[in-house]
């Protein structure tokens, strides 16, 4: 027995002397602890990239534009059923259980992170602005959606739970945070990088839809905050760097960046460089047989297409741009697609998967159960197809704010304070340099219908609707709706862990 | 020293006076029951220690005094037997190999037990009782073989990764799969194949060859698996493989062939049918005039070869085993198949003059080559090679008349893949070689006590090869056309040492025990690079990718954070009066995963036994032979979660840096409790045994990737859930000797477990289980939620179809989804017999599983009605009372959800035993085998055994069948001898 203890506390001499400390080293990542060598640049870039779930088939892009009156996503037949979630949006029926309304709620805050993470790293001047920017950005969406925004003053630890900033204290302190940060901003540069006017615009949306997160269901909108929006139009205008373009799709062109004149923030996409999903808004309506090919899905109404002039190049032209096909016949190639469709290299009228012409119908339903429902629905095509990356990265960067948009908010912020007059000659003369005939008259709807016109799919619709009064009417496949869905629930995983959030009423 | 002098010389004089008392003389020979002479087998006199060993003709002679009446004769790895000498001077002996002794002998980590001394629930299959035909990883042997175990081989595909459950499913996130240990070293579960686009995974124990395995012990309940600490709660098999036998040396060689088909096929219509159906419809076009059966077209005969050879032999201070093994097993889907090659090396020595000290050296090197085709289930709306191949239209040709192409005809629809097509234009290519090598010295520090050292690496490297033609309509790559080029590696190292403490302490007590200490690293590296654009110049893309354009190119490398176990452990197994038993097992480990709020944990338990038939009142009890009653309780952990989530990380993007996560220091391993209650029995002369084990095993710290609150970096955050998770259920098996005459044994087996599973205290719910197919985007069939078994189906309710409009009408309009059942089989069952008669035997195997859900995900999106007039349908679609409207959306719905219940006869086999053929061929053994011979099911899919990949938001998932690689009935003949 005495050798047995003898060998036993060799043994464990043997065992203790040979063991290791267990610290986690990392290869393909760096810790905390370890990351003197990040720069904010790095973070800021990362918080740019988490931007790209704004554009086409995005969750935020699908709950702005799938529940409005101006986008569709039918079911059709056996394709787009996708457990009812687009006919949830479009019903407005959704839930808290919603996959894109609480992707969007989840992308948005991420984006605030990201950007309130820079800042830890002692970023530079500009730095530290634009993240605030990309902030004060994510956190006015959050408001506009859902009216509660999580906000997180520590980021050092995750069980601080962050407060939570309601309504118009939310609004105050978006502004608040531009204000602070617009000296600090690039004056000039490219679009892609946050400015003082990408500064200015949001804030003109804050001031806009003040009235409405003070009250959704009957907004007022006070004269100061109207003056404001007319302020910094025009100090926007005065920068001298946008003019309305005369080719209305240049703003959405491949080459947008350099012939979008109207842009003022845009998400960046570049070949062989990086970018979003832009590609998404060609496939998401393209039918299998076009060029590209695309999921043939989503449509607009036929009651928005019909508040179109003929001579209005925003609801479509041929548009003839370096990176397009050929398009011998000349056909029509952005815009709203209508009607028989063409092969743009060859001419030949398509046909569609049963042999049938590929003709676009404007009536569509939200389930499409004829024989014809390949071919339901009109199409439309904001960003003109980078076919030289055909299949790859498009080179269309995405449009967030846009000179337009600021002349639009102008002559509502004009009409509201009373100022019809002003109003009706922003608008009409954006209108002649669309195409359109000047309006006689401007009123809350004819501005209504004209930013409908204007900025159709570019994600402003449901607030617009809102701000009108007229998101719970009743249009094609959608019944009247209560107001409980002028604010989306806060999604159940988040208000299931943060004690912070209260469900909105209705759900 | 003086009283050692004085026995030493009476002992000596006591072996004098015995040598001169009355002598004579035995002379035999020991033979193998095969006629093979056994070297180095113990002749000894009944009831003397000395004795004499045969030589390597297997003969001896031994003075014996002329009262000895019996002969003791030994050897390892046989039967003892005891013959008579009265009369004799001459015997010849054949020794019959000794399977009961192999039984009684049971690994259960860190060492063996008498299968009497156990407490804890395991399970022992030997090589013998393994599934007939061929395998492909050892997994497979014992599906339906052990109560309480699932194995669902996942398709059909040669290699097929495998779903292992051990008493259910008790982790929410993390992995459910049980720790396998091969010969002492632990695998991590892991694989360097690193894996294509088209590609569902395969089985990461593919480089073992089945054929080396001498036995698989499943360890249960935590008095078994606790010595494995944080990573026993789902179960530990433990993989012995063959050794050598002492004698001469000798080859055993095994040879068999065997042929494939597709075991069901899907009844689609034929071109005829479609015609009709057309008709029927009203649709005008869809019809090209033709007459083909695409299923046919890609599917085959397939061709399986094998071959193993192994040399063993040595002496009882050396015995070696060297084997090689080759499979050529091809697919029934054309252009796949899996190649092995495999080489086992295993020696143990025993050296000084003492023989205390010993060493055992393992090596294991195989290279697996795959061709794998585009089956992947997270495919898109255009579908796998599968689902192209069922949805192809029946009138439509393949291949264009005149030609040698497989169409791509703009005609049958933009979007319709053809799957001929498919198969020429997409090449995966998976290689994976794996190395092996374990060193083991051991030294007897007394007679009691014995160190041990084992030193093992596992390396690892794969290499994946893929190429898409540009000719294929694929979107993203037509015209263009795309390589992938991928590298992985693993590599894991252990340090074992371990201290074995066996004695008789006093005439009543016998002690097994064990410490040591165990340090385990694994280490993954992969990296990528891909690129597109490639002109077609006979030669394949992946071999000149520099020739893509630069801007299609794309790369990608990482290297694992390290993982690290440290482990502390302990057991101690006392045996009173062979009659109460108990074990005591501890282990502490400490892992770099966890947090460093809790770096190590600790996993004890304790197992108490009862052997009544050892008691006075049952000894010699003839109706009654063996009776114990188990008891066990303990704890034991899972800590399967990524490395790294415990700590802040930032991860690199393209020229950028971000925050990937919060980490959480509190984080640390899941921790079941079990208790097992089990009673072991033999009855009726040992005719009829069995095992009856209750189990309760109640999971907390559930691990699991919690969402965050917002705003935070990557949306989760691993935590340890407040939760619990609880797997209760009954095993049950018994196994008869129906009949046992000298020509004539008759044995039936089974098993049976009832399992029953359910998700507490859950906050919230998440969703998994992902749907595919066109129409089915981002749809979650399956939620983990609070008084719900896990992963319970959670859709709308379909109520049949509307005379009217022949539209699909659910509950509340399909806007409300309900709880609809669980995907976990609630019973599993496994049914064996074999038989032999004269030179005859058969057996047969076969398993089910019961009480579950089914998603049929190729029924509901893949050959729906709305495919008519483009793709072909399911036959089942038509004829129906109420004809459904061509334009019904194949909604995810309980129309689809079907009773998963099986009994599948999953192999049988007869042989018969030819015996010598002159001197070369000894112990010829000829056999005909079939697999997948008949599955009696409602299931109306390819093959209920079936879990196509369906995992979302990290969330496993179960009893999804999405156009899997179909499963094939094989026909083989084998035949084995020895020289």
């Amino acid at each position: 027995m005495k050798h047995i203890k003898i060998w036993l506390s060799l043994f464990l001499t043997i065992v203790l002397f040979s063991c290791t400390k267990l610290d986690e080293r990392f290869r393909s990542e760096l810790e905390q602890n370890n990351s003197a060598s990040i720069t904010p640049a790095q973070l800021l870039t990362s918080a740019y990239n988490t931007l790209y779930d704004y554009t086409i088939q995005g969750n935020l892009w699908n709950a702005s534009e799938i529940s409005s009156d101006e986008a569709i996503a039918p079911t059709r037949g056996p394709d787009w059923d996708d457990n009812g979630l687009w006919r949830a949006l479009h019903t407005q029926a959704w839930n808290a259980d919603h996959d894109y309304l609480s992707g969007a709620f989840n992308s948005l805050l991420g984006s605030e992170f990201a950007a309130s993470n820079v800042l830890q790293f002692n970023p530079s001047v500009q730095q530290a602005a634009e993240a605030r920017f990309i902030r004060a950005l994510s956190m006015y969406e959050v408001l506009d959606g859902w009216d509660q925004v999580p906000y997180r003053e520590d980021l050092s630890n995750y069980k601080i739970t962050p407060t939570t900033l309601k309504g118009v204290e939310a609004a105050d302190f978006v502004v608040s945070e531009l204000n602070a940060i617009m000296s600090d901003l690039p004056a000039a540069g490219p679009a892609y990088t946050a400015n003082q006017n990408a500064a200015r615009a949001l804030l003109m949306k804050v001031y806009l839809n003040k009235g409405v997160y003070a009250n959704r269901a009957a907004p007022t909108f006070a004269a100061a905050d109207m003056a404001q929006v007319v302020t910094l139009a025009d100090q926007i205008t005065a920068t001298n760097k946008y003019s309305v373009n005369v080719k209305f799709f240049d703003n959405f062109a491949p080459t947008n960046d350099v012939t979008g004149t109207e842009n003022i923030f845009t998400l960046y996409n570049q070949n062989g460089d990086k970018g979003g999903n832009v590609a998404a808004s060609t496939f998401a309506v393209s039918h299998y047989n076009m060029n590209p090919g695309g999921w043939n899905g989503f449509s607009t109404l036929s009651e928005f297409y019909d508040k179109f002039e003929a001579t209005d190049q925003r609801r479509g032209v041929y548009y003839a741009y370096p990176e397009g096909l050929a398009n011998p016949g000349k056909r029509q190639n952005v815009g709203f697609l209508i009607g028989q469709q063409y092969n743009l290299t060859t001419d030949a009228a398509l046909q569609d998967r049963k042999g049938a012409p590929l003709a676009f119908t404007p009536t569509v339903a939200l389930r499409e159960t004829g024989n014809n429902l390949e071919v339901t629905g009109i199409r439309v095509i904001k960003y003109p197809y980078d076919y030289p990356h055909k299949d790859a990265q498009q080179n269309n960067d995405y449009v967030i704010f846009r000179y337009a948009d600021v002349l639009l908010m102008k002559a509502e912020a004009l009409l509201r304070n009373g100022d019809a007059a002003g109003g009706l000659v922003v608008v009409n003369t954006l209108r002649a340099v669309r195409g359109a005939t000047p309006l006689l008259a401007l009123d809350p709807t004819a501005l209504y219908d004209e930013r409908g016109r204007e900025l159709y799919w570019e994600g402003w619709r449901r607030q617009d609707q809102i701000r009108f009064g007229t998101f719970l009417g009743v249009w094609n496949g959608k019944p009247a709706t209560d107001a409980s869905r002028l604010l989306f629930p806060i999604p159940s995983n988040q208000l299931s862990v943060n004690p912070n959030l209260t469900q909105n009423p209705g759900y | 020293m003086r009283q050692k002098l004085l026995l030493i010389i009476t002992l000596m004089c006591f072996c004098f006076l015995q040598s001169i008392a009355q002598q004579k003389t035995v002379t035999g020979t020991v033979m193998s029951k095969e006629g093979t002479p056994l070297s180095d087998a113990s002749v000894t006199v009944v009831g003397q220690k000395t004795g004499v060993r045969t030589g390597s003709d297997g003969t001896f002679s031994i003075n014996v005094p002329a009262t000895a009446k019996q002969l003791t004769i030994s050897y390892v790895g046989s039967e003892t037997q005891n013959i008579t000498i009265v009369n004799a001077s001459k015997v010849a002996v054949v020794l019959e190999t000794n399977s009961q002794a192999l039984e009684n002998v049971v690994v259960i980590g860190y060492g063996s037990a008498r299968k009497k001394d156990l407490t804890g629930a395991v399970s022992s299959v030997q090589a013998k009782d393994f599934n007939k035909g061929t395998y492909t990883a050892p997994d497979q042997l014992i599906q339906g073989k052990a109560a309480g175990v699932l194995v669902i081989n996942n398709t059909g595909q040669p290699g097929s990764s495998t779903t292992i459950r051990i008493r259910g499913s008790s982790s929410i996130r993390s992995s459910n799969n049980p720790l396998f240990v091969l010969d002492g070293v632990p695998l991590s579960g892991g694989s360097a194949r690193a894996g294509g686009q088209g590609d569902n995974g395969t089985n990461p124990l593919n480089f073992m060859n089945p054929n080396d395995i001498a036995s698989i012990d499943i360890l249960k309940d935590a008095s078994a698996t606790a010595i494995y600490g944080s990573r026993g709660a789902n179960g530990v098999v433990l993989i012995t493989t063959k050794r050598g036998k002492s004698g001469v040396p000798q080859i055993s060689a095994s040879a068999s062939a065997g042929i494939s088909n597709v075991m069901k096929k899907l009844e689609v219509l034929s071109a005829d049918e479609y015609r009709k159906a057309l008709k029927d419809y009203g649709l005008t076009s869809g019809d090209f005039g033709n007459s083909v059966d695409a299923f046919d077209a890609i599917t085959r005969t397939a061709i399986t070869q094998n071959y193993n050879v192994a040399v063993g032999g040595g002496t009882e201070n050396g015995r070696y085993r060297i084997s090689a093994g080759y499979l050529d097993q091809e697919g029934i889907v054309e252009s796949t198949d899996l190649k092995k090659i495999s080489a086992n090396f295993s020696s143990n020595f025993k050296f000084l003059e003492n023989k205390r000290l010993g060493l055992d050296i393992n090596m294991l090197v195989t290279q697996t080559d795959e061709n794998v085709i585009f089956n992947n289930s997270f495919v898109g709306f255009t579908g796998n090679v599968i689902a192209q191949a069922l949805q192809w239209n029946p009138t439509h040709l393949l291949i264009k008349p005149g030609t040698d192409s497989a169409w791509i005809d703009p005609a049958v629809g933009s979007t319709t893949v053809n799957p001929l097509a498919q198969l020429r234009y997409f090449q995966d290519k998976q290689k994976v070689n794996t190395v092996i090598a374990s060193i083991s010295p051991s030294y007897k520090l007394t007679n009691d006590l014995e160190y041990k050292l084992i030193y093992s690496i596992n390396r690892q490297t794969g290499v994946l090869r893929e190429q898409i033609n540009r000719l294929l309509n694929n979107q993203g790559v037509e015209n263009r056309g795309a390589a992938t080029i991928g590298n992985a590696e693993l590599t894991n190292t252990q340090v074992t040492n371990t201290l074995n403490f066996v004695k008789q302490v006093t005439s009543n007590l016998n002690v097994n025990a064990t410490l040591g200490h165990e340090y385990l690293k694994y280490d993954n590296r992969f990296n990528f690079q891909s690129a597109q654009d490639f002109p077609n110049v006979g030669l394949n893309y992946y071999d000149f990718i520099g020739y893509s354009t630069q801007n299609s190119r794309g790369i990608g490398s990482g290297a694992s954070t390290t993982t690290e176990l440290q482990s502390f452990f302990g057991r101690a197994i006392l045996n009173y009066k062979d009659r109460y038993l108990i074990t005591g097992t501890y282990r502490a480990d400490g892992s770099t995963r966890f947090g460093k709020n809790h770096r190590y944990g600790y996993f004890p338990s304790i197992g108490i036994a009862w052997n009544v038939s050892q008691e006075d009142f049952l000894v010699n009890n003839s109706l009654i032979n063996n009776l114990k009653l188990r008891l066990s309780y303990g704890k034991t952990g899972n800590q399967e979660f990524p490395s790294g989530a415990s700590l802040n990380r930032f991860g690199f993007g393209q020229q950028s840096i971000s925050q990937s996560n919060y980490g959480n220091e509190d984080l640390k391993w899941e921790t079941s409790a079990t208790t097992n209650a089990g009673i072991d029995f033999s009855i009726f002369n040992s005719k009829l045994s069995g095992s009856v084990d209750y189990f309760y095993k109640k999971t907390t710290d559930v691990l699991f990737e919690q969402n965050i609150v917002q705003p935070a970096p990557g949306g989760k955050i691993w935590v340890n859930l407040p939760g619990n998770v609880v797997n209760s259920g009954v095993e049950i098996s018994l196994n008869a000797a129906v009949i046992s005459k000298k020509d004539l044994t008759w044995n039936i087996g089974g098993n049976a477990s009832f399992l029953h599973n359910e998700v507490n205290g859950l906050v919230g719910f998440y969703q998994t289980g992902a749907l595919q197919g066109q129409g089915f985007s981002n749809v979650l069939g399956q939620r983990v939620v609070a008084g719900q078994p896990l992963n319970v189906w959670y859709l709308r309710r379909f109520e049949g179809l509307d005379k009217a409009t022949g539209q699909s009408i659910y509950t509340d309009g399909g806007n409300t989804l309900f709880y609809s059942g669980s995907p976990n089989p609630k019973m599993l069952l496994g049914l064996f017999t074999d038989l032999t008669y004269k030179k005859f035997t058969a057996a047969i195997n076969m398993n089910g599983t019961f009480g579950h859900y089914l998603y049929n995900n190729t029924a509901a999106s893949v050959l729906g009605i709305g495919n008519l007039g483009t793709r072909n349908i399911a036959k089942a679609v038509l004829g129906g009372s109420i004809q459904e409207a061509i334009s019904n959306a194949p909604a995810p719905s309980t129309r689809n959800l079907e009773k998963g219940n099986y009994l599948k006869m999953a192999n049988a086999s007869i042989g018969y035993r030819v015996g010598n053929i002159g001197k070369t061929f000894r112990d010829l053994y000829i056999s005909v085998t079939g697999q997948n011979l008949f599955v009696i099911t409602k299931y109306t899919g390819f093959d209920p055994e079936v879990s196509t990949e369906a995992s979302a938001n990290g969330i496993p998932s179960i009893g999804v069948e999405y156009v899997p690689y179909p499963s094939a009935r094989t026909f083989q003949i084998g035949v084995n001898f020895t020289l």
